[in-house]
């Protein structure tokens, strides 16, 4: 089982560039459990739309 | 070009450079920038016409002129590195998040005031991980063509993504969301 350290770098990478197949299943299974990581990948989304719209 | 459209595209002037500025961090290189993108407007008149918005066309001229510069810039002289500031704060001992994050509403997106400050958020960013940033998010790049052109490995590229959107969460959190 991963930590929220550990699952926050790997959100992070996987909006980047393919996980590798396990580093995804892991991830997938701490987020089924932690709302603090689901929100933090929400706002990591919410960051890269916002981005796109600075003009 | 009437002389109408040359004072509004000289009014534009502070926002672009702020715009190149954000994403060079190099005063010199974001005048250049800015400078190319006026002439080339000169230049290029007549595609103008009307077709978009002033600022919108405008912008898109720059987004070329900064990448041409990102590229040149990252083969003669890159930025330093940042220092590795550390970001295992946000973690405690066992790993779970020291303050959790909250739930962002999204209308946040249609504010312009949140859009503000983002752009400030991004500018207290520590030079080198703002600009791989906005190259990945704003620009487009693909992390592959980040490494090759600022000539870093995928892995310093990753951490440095990470800790932007890390920094970014946490400064929006202080200044917008949670001070709201």
């Amino acid at each position: 089982m991963i930590d929220c350290k550990h699952a926050a770098r790997l959100m992070s990478r996987a909006m980047d560039d393919r996980l590798p197949l396990w580093d995804r299943a892991r991830l997938r299974l701490h987020l089924l459990i932690c709302d603090a990581c689901s929100n933090a990948r929400r706002q990591m989304r919410l960051l890269r739309r916002a981005v796109q719209r600075l003009v | 070009m009437p002389s109408d459209i040359r004072a509004e595209i000289e009014a534009l002037r502070p926002y672009l450079l702020r715009y190149a500025s954000l994403q060079l961090r190099n005063p010199e290189a974001a005048e250049d920038a800015v400078q190319e993108t006026l002439v080339a407007a000169l230049a290029a008149e007549k595609s103008f016409a009307g077709r978009s918005q002033l600022r919108t066309w405008l912008t898109g001229i720059l987004k070329h002129k900064i990448i041409d510069a990102i590229r040149r810039a990252g083969r003669e002289q890159p930025l330093p590195d940042d220092s590795l500031e550390d970001l295992d704060a946000l973690f405690d001992r066992s790993g779970h998040w020291r303050e959790p994050p909250q739930d962002w509403p999204e209308q946040a997106l249609e504010q312009k005031e949140f859009l503000q400050a983002l752009e400030k958020c991004l500018a207290l960013l520590p030079a080198r991980t703002g600009q791989v940033f906005l190259m990945r998010e704003h620009l487009g790049f693909a992390t592959a063509e980040i490494c090759k052109e600022l000539g870093i490995t995928a892995t310093h590229c990753w951490v440095l993504l990470y800790r932007a959107r890390m920094a970014l969460r946490e400064c929006l959190q202080l200044n917008w969301f949670g001070a709201r």
